[in-house]
């Protein structure tokens, strides 16, 4: 062994430091992980055409509920399903298809706004609750009063007070509707507010909308979708049963909780009346329930590595 | 450290109580505590877990409430503060946590992280000195620029600590308490972080609040040593005094129990057990005296007669 062919390595303390991962993103590993889901895609395509469908296809197709416009054209009623009305026509010889895509769209506008509303009350206020102590106090002792009535009683008697239609639909919807997502939200915060980087944050002097907004809610983005998802089918669902049992919105709006009540009568005589909006409902929530599900499972940082 | 009474006094404590609500009580987990920290040095908190050590710290960086006087730089800071006042304290004392771990916001970068404290008070005249800033501390913990737009879970323990302490640095503090600041960590990193700690010390003159239960760091790391049981401060003297003449039989105890790398030591070592019931506090009320110059005990007046004799004999 000949020493002159050995040479000391030195320890270089500056390659010890070095990070050889590429540089993490969120929201790229967020797209990332829902893309490599081929059932995520499918069903974020089944979502995207159900939400163009019910919200602009109806703008095209000159369908409007009140006008009945052909009442009168007893050949039109009672087609089945063919190549010119692909959803058959109903009893007052309306295109099933015209009236399906406005009834999903309306109902699914007001689940929009409904869930909207409900989150941004409900986070905001669920944040404070959460992170102030003397907020708490009186906040429990609301919510225990609001939580001990039943949703549906409080829906069915608002709307006996105010009358049925969409924007009063929407105010029975929103009127306590956040009060649940606050409730929850406030566990949420309870839980990431006393880790030691929110002290270490108050030594620095940081304001408490600032620890909210940088230390808490990034936390609980995965949570937040999670909500969304379930909210949106669940808000529809709630619109449909109140239409259905014609308390929601008024004979004018386009609902399908109307068409599903008023065709019930058919289910007998003409299936495809009764089914074709059931099933139009269910393609709508499905899919947006499992986009949600999947996208509040990719917003989990634990499924990044 | 004979010329105590020269030295300027950063941050004093005087009959410090910090109590919780227990039921409808109070318990107190710190029980008046007085000392002075002199600036530019280390002093030390040792004492057993749930012994009021922490509880200290958070009293003089505020985030516990307290009773008694927290007094940094000859104004009272526990309590009411104007704004101006409390953005100053703020800045001045800042605070290394324990558990890198927990102690970082997963969700931030590095460089949020570290200009958190920049944002808050807007210590910085543009985007390029703030970057500058962030650069600088990471550099001076011996991080990489690089690291900067990386998240915390992607370091190590070590590394995590010293963005911890990058953190409290980039404020340019006068008094840094380190409130365990190693106990987390592993063996082989823990003189790195120390060392850092020393090397910070003496470039920028800092003072440290330093709060730990491992006796043999302590030795090597601070200048003063305050000893705590059950929220009462028993002993306090300058390290090799404490470790030359411990008085206290708590301190006794707890030197007794620090591990000797020498087998034929260990062998043959007494330990020696701390059992409160020695001391009878029924009629004679234990004071804080300072028995030697700079050597504090706790004792009544019998107990500080039988110490003074110990340290006439040595």
């Amino acid at each position: 062994m000949e020493e002159n062919k050995f040479e000391f390595v030195q320890f270089d303390e500056e390659s010890s430091e070095h990070i050889a991962a590429p540089v993490y993103s969120y929201w790229k590993s967020v797209w990332r992980t829902f893309f490599k889901n081929k059932l995520a895609i499918a069903m974020l395509v089944v979502a995207i055409f159900v939400i163009i469908f019910s919200l602009i296809y109806p703008r095209f197709s000159g369908y409007d509920i009140a006008a009945r416009e052909h009442v009168m054209d007893f050949s039109r009623r009672y087609i089945s399903p063919n190549a010119e009305f692909w959803f058959g026509t109903d009893n007052i010889g309306d295109s099933l298809f015209d009236a399906v895509w406005a009834a999903a769209g309306s109902s699914l506008e007001i689940a929009l706004i409904v869930t909207a509303i409900n989150l941004t009350v409900g986070i905001i206020i669920g944040a404070l609750w959460g992170y102030s102590k003397k907020f708490d106090v009186i906040m429990l002792e609301i919510y225990n009063i609001v939580a001990n009535v039943p949703f549906i009683l409080i829906l069915m008697v608002l709307s006996y007070i105010i009358g049925q239609g969409r924007w009063q639909f929407i105010f029975a919807m929103t009127c306590t509707g956040w009060m649940g997502i606050a409730y929850f939200m406030r566990t949420q915060v309870m839980i990431i507010r006393d880790r030691e980087y929110n002290l270490a944050s108050r030594c620095l002097g940081t304001s408490t909308m600032t620890m909210i907004v940088k230390n808490i809610l990034p936390f609980l983005i995965s949570v937040i979708v999670t909500l969304v998802s379930r909210d949106v089918p669940g808000n529809i669902g709630y619109e449909v049963f109140m239409s259905y049992l014609e308390l929601g919105l008024d004979v004018n709006t386009p609902s399908l909780g109307r068409l599903i009540s008023s065709y019930q009568a058919f289910m007998n005589v003409y299936p495809y009346l009764f089914w074709i909006p059931v099933a139009v409902l269910a393609t709508v929530t499905i899919s947006l329930y499992l986009v949600g599900q999947f996208l509040a499972d990719a917003s989990d940082p634990k499924t990044h590595m | 450290m004979s010329n105590n009474q020269e030295r300027e006094v950063l941050l004093s404590c005087r009959d410090l109580k910090v109590s919780f609500p227990k039921g409808k009580e109070k318990f107190y987990a710190v029980k008046g505590a007085t000392f002075d920290i002199y600036k530019g040095e280390t002093f030390a908190i040792v004492g057993e877990s749930g012994s009021g050590k922490t509880t200290i710290g958070r009293a003089i960086i505020r985030i516990n409430d307290s009773e008694g006087d927290v007094i940094f730089k000859g104004k009272k800071i526990n309590g009411k503060l104007t704004k101006a006042e409390d953005r100053e304290v703020i800045k001045s004392i800042q605070m290394i946590f324990q558990d890198p771990a927990t102690s970082l916001n997963e969700r931030a970068n590095v460089d949020y992280i570290i200009s958190e404290g920049l944002y808050n008070f807007h210590l910085y005249k543009d985007e390029e000195d703030r970057k500058k800033k962030v650069v600088d501390s990471l550099k001076s913990v011996g991080l990489l620029q690089e690291h900067a737009s990386r998240y915390p879970h992607e370091f190590s323990g070590g590394q995590r600590q010293r963005i911890g302490i990058a953190r409290a640095m980039v404020m340019e503090p006068e008094l840094i308490i380190a409130d365990e600041p190693i106990s987390a960590l592993d063996v082989s990193i823990r003189a790195q972080v120390l060392n850092l700690l020393k090397k910070l010390q003496e470039e920028k003159g800092l003072t440290y609040l330093f709060i730990a239960h491992d006796l043999s760091v302590v030795r090597f790391f601070s200048d003063r040593i305050a000893v705590i049981h059950l929220g009462e401060i028993v002993e306090l003297a300058s390290s090799e005094e404490l470790f030359l003449n411990p008085l206290h039989p708590y301190t006794k105890s707890l030197l007794s129990a620090v591990p000797m790398p020498d087998p034929e030591v260990e062998k043959n070592k007494k330990l020696i057990t701390y059992d409160g019931s020695c001391h009878d506090y029924s009629v004679d009320k234990p004071k804080w005296v300072e028995i030697k110059e700079g050597h504090f005990v706790r004792g009544n007046d019998a107990e500080i007669a039988m110490y003074k004799k110990q340290i006439e004999n040595k």
